[in-house]
């Protein structure tokens, strides 16, 4: 016989490719046609409504449209896949419906926060501070110099106090690993719910109420680092817990000391989650105004010195400048603002950024 | 945690090295940081309510009265107390839906890129301070908050919950309760979408081989895998919205008066925003005590909160492992 017979493609030549057929994903059109006048329809009745009346879009969207988005995905879904699809296309527009609502609130703050701070924003408004400055004063004369310095100052002296002992209540968790774990642990997660107010009551109290301190930088700094410790802890243990044991196990049988196979192996090892530890610990404090309303009161001067007088921050300048009825105070408000956003915006991309590293090595 | 401890077994031991005991023991001082700050609160702060519940009496607690000049002055939280909670409630009924729903959306419906995006924007929105949010609800979302509250007591002001009889739609607890909502969705919707992504994909491919519809693979896989953590992260929320005193500061309108379910109606109550607003023209010791006394019962509330969430959400760990 001189034909051969004809064998499969893919034993003779290069295996072509296989593309899987996803039987199930296959859509008749008539699907394809529902979901697109489920989608178009609602949209088109709203758009018109808007033309023609005067009704505020806030209103048409969430009174109008979403009710009428709802109705066309269940009646396009009982047309397609019958009544078990009903529940199905709701729960697909209602979850669209929520991020859509989550991104326009976000986009909202994110967009009025740059948009109106940025009116503020000039050099003497960022190296000045307040003295002489009263809510009516035009924007060109005073600043936020002194909110930054108090931020700087009051966050760094927190961090001097709270990160030491974050890191020590980790460390005991995780490389101590005494009897009193659990409630080591306890604690720490009772206090992140410490509300902030409290802090500051609770520094009021201790501090100030006898004596010991004045309304000051670092009255406030005593609060933060109430608020920030918890923070710093946990996201501390989750780090040191990734160190291999390999290493603690190994540096032992060398010799070590437990300190120095803690504070030559274990620490350095975890040194970029660390610092995470520490910025998130940052993040979660500097935009704290209630405690440094009890704890650090306002001051339109640089203070530097952290116990001498009181100080403003960022977020007491804000919280000063909000309600007040001169226009050009409320625009140093949300000049303030863009500043703090700024900073948590700095933070939270260095933070992203070495935790991705760290996942990814 | 590793089963096998070797660090351990020196800690008690007089074998172990001198620098080792002297590590030891400080980690372990300072470990226990936590516990000191606690007991410092509750010690600190419970001395000074005991004047203020002598002089007051229970009535500080039951009572509606804030008469700063009266002889002798009386004070009464119950209109805070009951206010924080209306507010939390309020702030739950909002954001939990939209919670669900968001977490729903980034674990199961969108495709892995955005719902990486989505994640890193939930989690800027939970870094936004909160004196930002407050500043932002006071010029961006009141007027326009105003109006919906019109319309629905336009529609619905039949039901006695949004009637509003003086017209006056400004710093009610609807207000208050959206601010709260809008503060409590990213931490809800983070610890939501943890816990979904958590359920095991063979339940969810068995579910979908099955010929279950997205709703009820929801329904009767992912939900009740998750229900503990889920309502876990719902009390962590609630703690937060308890507590929370800046952004509820520019936004409601503080009266003693308890103001029971009209939350349509201008005024309502927040023990942390009562502490703050009043603690500028605090007059003499007593007053300062007062406000104290309120913080004292603002945090064994929130301790409480936070305790059975956490507790809620360890048990669901362990019964999964």
């Amino acid at each position: 016989m001189t034909t051969v017979m004809e064998r499969p493609e893919s034993l003779n030549g290069p295996a072509i490719e296989q593309v899987p057929q996803r039987p199930w994903s296959k859509r008749p059109a008539k699907f394809w046609i529902a979901t697109a006048i489920a989608v178009v329809v609602p949209i088109a009745v709203v758009g018109l409504i808007y033309s023609a009346d005067v009704t505020p879009p806030a209103i048409l969207l969430t009174v109008i449209y979403f009710p009428l988005q709802l109705l066309a995905a269940g009646l396009a879904a009982l047309v397609t896949k019958g009544k078990h699809g009903i529940l199905d296309s709701c729960i697909i527009v209602l979850a669209i419906g929520a991020t859509a609502l989550s991104a326009i609130v976000l986009g909202s703050m994110l967009f009025t926060i740059i948009a109106r701070g940025i009116e503020a924003f000039r050099p003497s408004f960022i190296f000045q501070n307040s003295v002489y400055i009263s809510p009516s004063t035009p924007l060109d004369y005073g600043g936020i110099g002194h909110a930054i310095i108090g931020t700087f100052l009051i966050v760094g002296i927190a961090a001097i106090i709270s990160v030491p002992l974050g890191i020590a209540t980790a460390v005991y968790v995780t490389e101590v690993r005494g009897r009193a774990v659990p409630y080591v642990r306890f604690f720490v997660q009772a206090m992140s719910g410490v509300p902030s107010v409290v802090a500051g009551l609770f520094v009021l109290t201790v501090f100030i109420l006898t004596g010991v301190l004045r309304q000051s930088a670092l009255a406030g700094a005593i609060a933060y680092a109430i608020l920030m410790l918890p923070t710093v802890a946990r996201t501390a243990e989750e780090v040191l817990r990734l160190v291999p044991e390999e290493l603690r196990t190994g540096a032992l049988a060398l010799g070590s000391t437990r300190a120095r196979v803690v504070s030559k192996v274990v620490i350095p090892a975890a040194k970029t989650g660390i610092i995470t530890a520490v910025l998130l610990g940052v993040a979660r404090v500097v935009g704290e105004t209630a405690p440094l309303l009890l704890t650090a009161l306002k001051n339109d001067q640089t203070v530097v010195n952290p116990i001498s007088d009181p100080i403003s921050a960022l977020p007491t300048f804000i919280f000063d400048n909000v309600a007040q009825p001169y226009p050009d105070a409320v625009t140093r408000a949300w000049g303030a603002a863009l500043a703090l956003m700024i900073l948590v915006a700095i933070l939270f991309t260095v933070t992203r950024y070495l935790g991705g590293r760290k996942r990814s090595a | 945690m590793a089963t096998d401890t070797p660090m351990r077994d020196l800690s008690g031991s007089k074998k172990a090295h001198r620098g080792d005991r002297i590590f030891n023991r400080t980690i372990t001082g300072a470990a226990f940081t936590s516990l000191l700050v606690l007991a410092g609160i509750t010690i600190f702060l419970g001395a000074q309510t005991i004047p203020v519940l002598q002089d007051q009496g229970l009535s500080f607690l039951t009572t509606t009265v804030w008469d700063t000049t009266g002889v002798p002055p009386e004070y009464g939280i119950a209109g805070m107390l009951y206010g924080s909670l209306l507010l939390a409630v309020i702030a739950l009924v909002i954001a939990v839906p939209v919670s669900l729903f968001l977490a729903v959306f980034m674990v199961f419906m969108a495709p892995a890129k955005l719902s990486k995006i989505l994640t890193n924007l939930i989690d800027l929105m939970a870094a936004i301070p909160s004196v930002i949010i407050g500043l932002w609800a006071f010029y961006v979302l009141v007027p326009p908050a105003e109006e919906w509250q019109q319309l629905l007591n336009h529609y619905l002001g039949w039901i006695p919950l949004f009637a509003n009889d003086s017209g006056n739609f400004s710093g009610t607890p609807f207000m208050a309760g959206l601010v709260l909502a809008i503060m409590m969705i990213p931490i809800v919707t983070s610890i939501t979408a943890e816990v979904l992504k958590r359920t095991p994909p063979e339940l969810i491919n068995a579910a979908e081989s099955l010929g279950c519809s997205m709703w009820t693979m929801l329904r009767y896989v992912a939900l009740p895998f998750g229900r503990g953590g889920i309502v876990g992260g719902i009390m962590l929320g609630l703690g937060r919205a308890l507590g929370e005193t800046i952004a509820v500061f520019f936004v409601l309108k503080i009266v003693f008066d308890i103001n029971f379910f009209n939350i349509l109606e201008s005024g309502g109550g927040s023990v942390a925003t009562l502490i703050v607003s009043k603690f500028g023209e605090t007059n003499g010791e007593f007053e300062v005590q007062v406000l104290l006394a309120a913080g004292f019962f603002l945090f064994l509330g929130t301790l409480f909160v936070n305790a059975l969430a956490n507790l809620i959400v360890r048990r669901t760990e362990r019964l999964r492992s």
